[in-house]
């Protein structure tokens, strides 16, 4: 039995941000109240024994749950696997995780995707759930036996890390995905558009010399995804959107009620084209950091609900791939571990978002979308909660990441605002920043 | 007095009295240049060692003959690109290079910021030779010189570069060096390899060659990259060179005796007209002897030491 008291509850799904208190028992949330007594609580656990927490000035929310990491595993272990990439989830808040496919091989049977569920559970830390390719191979030709990978566990379908270029393939996924209700995530990129780019076309591009990706290389599959799902009535959820014109794409079939949602990652929210430094591969990563406009468009979509979570696109690289010049190094920031926390600095801090839109985007709505569990601290649900402390300041470095990965742009700097307990299922699996 | 940096990477993070100071000291070198006996002793015992990912002749040949007047060893390691996963990495190349203990590395490479990168792992100076788009700080230094030379002080003059701006790296460090040197620079060149972006560099940009040309003072061709017709960014050589090339009835508009120049090799016929070429106003020669002038000042300038042997 644990009781934390006096502790600032932030769950949207109970419209809740304000002091409580809350018991768990079993793995499960037992009661949450403003007014629970000594006595109330005696009688609730009936002489079993209680482990108080005194929450003051910290504050308790659902466990994260991050729809779009890659782990790596099976095929690229020196970058991160599951059990590493779990531990980090952990570490930086989140308690579920959607593994992405493009591994080597990908997960298009459900013989695979029933591995990595397997090695999820047995890591031990957040839940690790599998996302199967669309398409055989992920060479966008032909579908996967998505009501067979249901069955294994998969959550999702998506080519994540490459886009469906023929679009009468995207229009059957969305038509044939049907049959399991689950979602296609779309990763929006025209190749010819993107061609061998590096960074979002415009001044820093031109200035620095490095080949620009234009915006409409986003757009114009988001446009094409929004009308194909609009017509099939199958259900498309967008991946790390990044421009404005795909913000005023979704707020618009959002409003005809085309089944779409879409996540922005946290770095499209802090860092633009012009924070690109030559030899700073860190922050080279894909789709590409945009304009300050562009910025400005996606947090005002998360504001509003046109963007319906954030998602991290955790993409951990070994520092070999990472130390080349900014050409040749691989595309993908690695932030399971500091992506909370420098939302909360960035974001929270300095007013454009509030607590409660953090964690509806970041746990209740991808629960809701992804039909999960989790998102929510109502009494029975499983308790994966992440109790926050907005002073604990720390420093980013390889020592202290628990990440296979060193791939982040605050390595070396100080963040503030830290997960300081996270519970999976009730179970402690992080104290102090230090795992369990 | 040796120049206050470690590497010469770009002109964009130079200041004007740096620039000053190289184009003092290569005047010096010109001098020594022309002498029928060229040899100094300045840099006997330091290393200088070429490293070229991309072929070049005459850049690798313009370092090679710099260092070697001043005296120094040079060592050439031409390294065939392939594709990025084959072969040793960059970053184990100047771990092996700087266990080498050379004292200055020239290096040409085809990605952006990868003489910056090179930097920051040497203890050795770095001279970027060209990385990429992004700069090509000796080329821009000779092309400058030239400038002077030809037309006493730059302040105020006008410079049109044209061509294919979005690729080049002589562009950018052009308009690096010559706006600080208080230069008014227009880059021209069709919509698809002049575009918006580079307004960034924050020069004049048109797509209209004819309309700038009145009152040009130098008129620099970029070098096109033929193959860039096939990935579509222009139709054709034909429509290129009418819209582009500089041929002596255009260079008629700029009204007065304008000076061209080109970084080379020339496409004759395209970018210039042979005409154009083999013309007086042409100072593509000089640009040539200028840039070995120029190098040896900047060789000498990062690891000359204290003697003043050229003064």
């Amino acid at each position: 039995m644990l009781w934390l008291k006096d502790v600032w509850v932030v769950d949207p799904s109970q419209k809740l941000a304000s002091a409580q208190s809350v018991l768990v028992k079993e793995g499960k949330i037992l009661a949450i109240s403003s007014s629970l007594t000594d006595e109330e609580v005696q009688f609730k656990v009936q002489g079993e024994a209680i482990e108080t927490i005194d929450g003051q000035g910290k504050l308790l929310f659902p466990g994260l749950i991050d729809v779009h990491t890659h782990l790596r595993e099976p095929g690229q272990e020196d970058k991160e696997d599951i059990l590493s990439g779990s531990r980090a989830a952990v570490r930086g808040g989140f308690t579920t995780i959607l593994a992405m496919a493009n591994t080597q091989p990908v997960i298009d049977k459900r013989a695979l995707a029933e591995f990595v569920r397997l090695q999820g559970e047995r890591a031990g830390y957040a839940h690790v759930l599998p996302i199967g390719t669309v398409t055989k191979g992920m060479q966008g030709e032909e579908l996967v036996e998505m009501a067979d990978m249901k069955e294994g566990g998969v959550v999702a379908f998506s080519d994540d890390g490459k886009n469906i270029q023929n679009a009468e393939v995207m229009r059957l996924a969305l038509e044939y995905v049907k049959l399991t209700g689950l979602p296609i995530i779309s990763h929006c990129e025209d190749n010819y558009l993107a061609g061998d780019g590096l960074m979002r076309r415009g001044r820093a591009s031109g200035r620095m010399g490095l080949k620009g990706i234009p915006a409409s290389a986003e757009s114009v599959i988001v446009a094409r995804d929004l009308i194909l799902t609009e017509e099939t009535g199958g259900k498309l959820h967008l991946a790390h959107i990044s421009t404005a014109e795909s913000v005023e794409l979704i707020r618009r079939a959002k409003a005809r009620g085309v089944n779409v949602t879409a996540e922005v990652n946290p770095h499209h929210l802090i860092f633009c084209d012009e924070d690109i430094h030559l030899t700073d591969t860190a922050l080279k990563v894909n789709p590409p950091l945009a304009s300050q406009e562009d910025r400005a468009a996606l947090i005002e979509g998360l504001q509003d609900g046109t963007i319906d979570m954030i998602a991290t696109d955790h993409a951990p690289h070994t520092q070999a791939e990472k130390a080349r010049p900014f050409a040749e190094a691989p595309f993908g920031i690695a932030s399971l571990e500091t992506a909370l926390s420098a939302v909360y600095q960035y974001l929270v801090l300095t007013g454009k978002l509030s607590w409660e839109r953090v964690i509806e985007a970041w746990s209740y709505s991808p629960a809701e979308r992804f039909g999960l569990k989790g998102g929510t601290l109502k009494p029975g649900t499983p308790a994966d909660m992440v109790l926050f402390d907005p002073g604990y300041k720390e420093v980013i470095e390889p020592s202290n990441l628990v990440s296979k990965a060193r791939n982040t742009p605050f390595l070396g700097k100080t963040l503030q605002g830290f997960p300081v307990m996270v519970w999976v299922e009730g179970r402690l699996v992080q104290r102090n920043r230090m795992l369990l | 007095m040796k120049l206050q940096r470690k590497d010469v990477l770009g002109l964009e993070e130079m200041d004007v009295e740096e620039i000053r100071q190289i184009l003092q000291t290569a005047k010096v070198m010109k001098g020594i240049l022309m002498r029928p006996i060229k040899k100094l002793p300045t840099l006997k015992g330091k290393s200088v060692v070429n490293l070229f990912y991309e072929a070049s002749t005459r850049t690798r040949t313009s370092f090679e003959m710099a260092a070697k007047v001043l005296g120094a060893d040079t060592t050439s390691i031409a390294v065939a690109q392939s594709s990025v996963s084959k072969g040793e990495s960059l970053y184990d190349t100047a771990k092996t290079i700087q266990a080498m203990r050379a004292d200055l590395v020239i290096l040409r490479h085809s990605s952006s910021g990868s003489a910056s990168f090179l930097a920051d792992i040497l203890d050795a100076g770095v001279i970027n030779a060209g990385d990429g788009q992004h700069e090509h700080p000796t080329q821009a230094l000779l092309d400058i010189f030239t400038m002077e030379e030809k037309l006493g002080d730059l302040e105020g003059k006008n410079v049109v570069i044209v061509g294919d701006v979005l690729h080049s790296r002589v562009a950018r460090s052009n308009v690096w060096g010559l706006r600080k040197l208080g230069v008014n620079v227009t880059l021209v060149g069709p919509p698809t390899l002049a575009p918006a972006e580079m307004g960034g560099l924050g020069v004049k940009l048109t797509h209209d060659l004819d309309s700038v040309l009145p009152g040009a003072d130098v008129v620099m061709a970029l070098r096109l990259q033929l193959e860039r017709q096939k990935s579509g960014l222009f139709p054709s050589l034909r429509e290129y060179s009418h819209l582009y090339g500089l041929t002596s009835e255009r260079l008629k508009k700029t009204g007065k005796q304008s000076v061209v120049m080109h970084p080379g090799p020339m496409n004759r016929g395209v970018e210039i007209s042979d005409e154009v070429a083999d013309s007086a106003q042409a100072l593509i020669e000089r640009q040539v002897t200028n840039g070995v002038a120029i190098r040896m000042a900047l060789i000498y300038l990062l690891i000359g030491g204290s003697a003043n042997v050229v003064a």
